[in-house]
């Protein structure tokens, strides 16, 4: 693209100097109110097009690769349990999570298929389940969480405000009565790993979101149990599930840090998970997974980023290319006066 | 007068334009559509009934070819490219909602969707409008057949609006289809922490924002200081005020709250995403204008090229 020191202009309202005694009202001349500002006029010429084309594709291409291989680099281990922990022989799933007496334990067996590196982070991931509906984000009350004396605040928290007898539930909402309850027990040899359940939500929200000094009241005591039941004597800035969950996902399908296991783990380990299947997904077709999974500078498992930047950085070398054949073979010159109009015989367009 | 004024606008259905000095003058310059009022020997009253007043009966010529050609470029421009930086950024929250059961979730902290046209958008529209220059004044009155785009409609036919929205329209599909990819659901930094709604609405703004202010860069041909200070610094006071925001308390900035420093900015995946969302929205249009000015030129294309000095 070229530059112009400035656009050239001669003088818009250029009196005559036929009378250089009379006051003239022409107003003060300045580069602002003439637009006449020092200004760079960029043109599209072919090797500026294809020199940009190649310096997006020079820079697009190497970090495509790197994201890939880092990517490529990440274990994942995903599964399903919600329908492989149901005892054989039940037909109504509904019945079978909300009975009790029913007990929920469940054992799934894991193979590592690649080794992987501590720390190993343990998430359910659930799918169909919208934490992003309107009616279900706004069911929280902020100033009760963090505040021990605004226990008594309950706006917005409909149908999980207060008790039967007219007591707040702290915290009230339904984001917190659905807390997701199910446990995993990780065990590799007969010995457990052990989950380190502390530091998985984010500091601002510990620190500043959930007060230290709130503490449960009144939770989980209606007719519909939601999910987990909170231990009344730990204040809600240690009770870093509830933190972790009451940061709401953006998509139906979404996962949720659990914990961290600061162990190596070979591959073709087989790790035995006791699971708690508690947590009901039943009644709306949604799907329960646990992962396991390693995390590198990109973070987790997700090649759509290394292959979307080699596919536009291809895209652009592919272009550089054809505009340079274009120019090779129909070389359109530039500046070449006799595509003006007013140079031709006819006037074109 | 101001009965021939209407004849020939009745019967010819043209635009009319009447200029004149004197009061006798008055009817003739309401009647037609641009009354030009000159002032000067018969007094104002000519210029208290016009819509452009003039010194001398000379300045029409520099009132016509030069500014004429200059206010109908820019505000067909900035018409367009409103309609193109609002579809951008209102998309985005529809293809969010079939995400979010159509429930009217905003995808974005409310102040987000407040600022959006008054603070980080709005002085690039404005530049665009009040600013840009295809040709400078020497050239439009070298090239009096440029004021035939006018006439012609050329920069606000139906295809130009209709092309503007539908980049518009690209562009917010890139924008959020390429965050969801990027972003969700695994682990966004190496601690392990994934995203949740408020990192995915923070990606997803800086892109729309980062998007609008640079097809504004590549649409633009004349970058004085102006343009580069409105333009780059919309995107600085984003920023800025994404910091500051999440500074209030969490009563006020809700899930905004230290969102940038605590979540994305130490997140090498928010900084790449973002480059790479943005460089593929602006493509399309960047191969389509390279066509248009190097394969296609249209008239004004080449007067332009060829009154730019250096090649």
């Amino acid at each position: 693209m070229d530059s112009h020191a400035a656009g050239s202009s001669s003088g818009g309202s250029g009196d005559g100097a036929a009378q250089p005694r009379r006051n003239s009202r022409k107003p003060k001349y300045s580069k602002f109110t003439q637009q006449e500002l020092p200004a760079c006029k960029p043109i599209l010429t072919p090797k500026w097009v294809i020199s940009v084309f190649v310096l997006v594709g020079v820079i697009f291409v190497p970090i495509g690769i790197v994201s890939l291989r880092a990517s490529q680099q990440v274990v994942e281990i995903v599964d399903r349990y919600d329908d492989a922990c149901v005892p054989a022989g039940v037909t109504d799933k509904l019945a079978y999570i909300r009975n009790d007496s029913i007990p929920k334990a469940c054992t799934r067996n894991l193979t590592i298929t690649k080794d992987m590196k501590q720390p190993i982070f343990v998430y359910y991931q659930l799918d169909n389940f919208y934490q992003n509906h309107r009616r279900y984000v706004k069911s929280r009350n902020d100033g009760q969480l963090r505040d021990k004396s605004k226990a008594s605040k309950t706006d917005n928290c409909d149908p999980e405000a207060k008790t039967v007898d007219g007591k707040p539930i702290v915290p009230c909402g339904l984001i917190a009565w659905s807390l997701f309850n199910d446990t995993y027990n990780l065990i590799r040899n007969n010995e457990t790993l052990s989950v380190d359940k502390k530091g998985i939500s984010w500091k601002s929200d510990r620190d500043h979101k959930f007060g230290s000094d709130v503490l449960p009241m009144n939770f989980q005591k209606g007719p519909l149990q939601g999910g987990k039941i909170l231990d009344s004597k730990i204040p809600l800035s240690e009770q870093e599930d509830l933190i972790v969950w009451m940061r709401t996902a953006a998509l139906p399908t979404f996962r949720k840090l659990y914990g961290r296991i600061y162990v190596d783990l070979k591959e073709n380990d087989t790790i035995t998970v006791q699971l708690e299947n508690n947590y009901n997904t039943y009644s709306f077709s949604g799907k329960k997974k646990l992962v396991l999974s390693t995390a590198t500078w990109i973070g987790g498992k997700n090649d759509f980023l290394g292959l979307a930047y080699l596919t536009v950085g291809g895209i652009c070398f592919f272009l550089a290319f054809a505009f340079t054949l274009l120019y090779l073979i129909k070389p359109r010159k530039m500046g070449d006066n006799s595509y003006l109009s007013w140079n031709r015989a006819t006037l074109g367009r | 007068m101001e009965a021939v004024t209407r004849l020939v606008k009745i019967r010819t259905s043209k635009t009319t334009l009447a200029i004149g000095d004197g009061a006798n003058d008055v009817g003739m310059l309401q009647e037609a559509d641009i009354g030009v009022g000159i002032s000067g020997a018969e007094g104002m009253q000519a210029v208290m009934a016009s819509d452009f007043a003039i010194a001398q009966f000379r300045f029409l010529e520099r009132l016509l070819l030069v500014h004429g050609h200059w206010c109908y470029r820019r505000i067909a421009a900035m018409i367009c490219y409103f309609f193109f930086k609002n579809i951008t950024f209102g998309f985005t929250l529809f293809w969010f909602e079939a995400h979010a059961m159509f429930s009217a979730q905003p995808a974005y902290n409310d102040w987000f969707i407040s600022f959006y046209s008054v603070a980080f958008t709005s002085l690039p529209v404005i530049a665009l409008g009040v600013f840009d220059k295809d040709v400078s004044s020497r050239v439009c009155l070298e090239v009096p057949s440029l004021h035939q785009d006018g006439v012609n409609n050329v920069f606000f036919s139906w295809s130009r609006i209709l092309s503007w929205m539908l980049n518009g329209m690209c562009c917010s599909i890139i924008i959020y289809f390429g965050s969801l990819n990027a972003i969700l659901v695994q682990a966004v930094r190496q601690d392990g922490r994934v995203a949740g709604f408020d990192i995915l609405g923070v990606t997803m703004y800086s892109c729309v924002v980062w998007t609008v202010n640079c097809q504004l860069a590549l649409y633009i041909s004349y970058f004085t200081w102006i343009q580069h200070f409105v333009i780059w610094g919309s995107i600085l006071i984003w920023y800025t005020f994404l910091v500051i925001y999440g500074l209030f308390s969490p009563a006020i900035s809700a899930t905004a709250y230290h969102v940038f420093v605590e979540a994305c900015a130490p997140s090498p995946l928010y900084w790449l995403s973002t480059l790479m969302i943005v460089v593929t929205a602006l493509i399309p249009f960047f191969v389509y204008k390279i066509s248009r000015t190097l394969y296609y030129p249209q008239y004004h294309d080449q007067v332009q090229r060829a009154n730019s000095k250096n090649w």
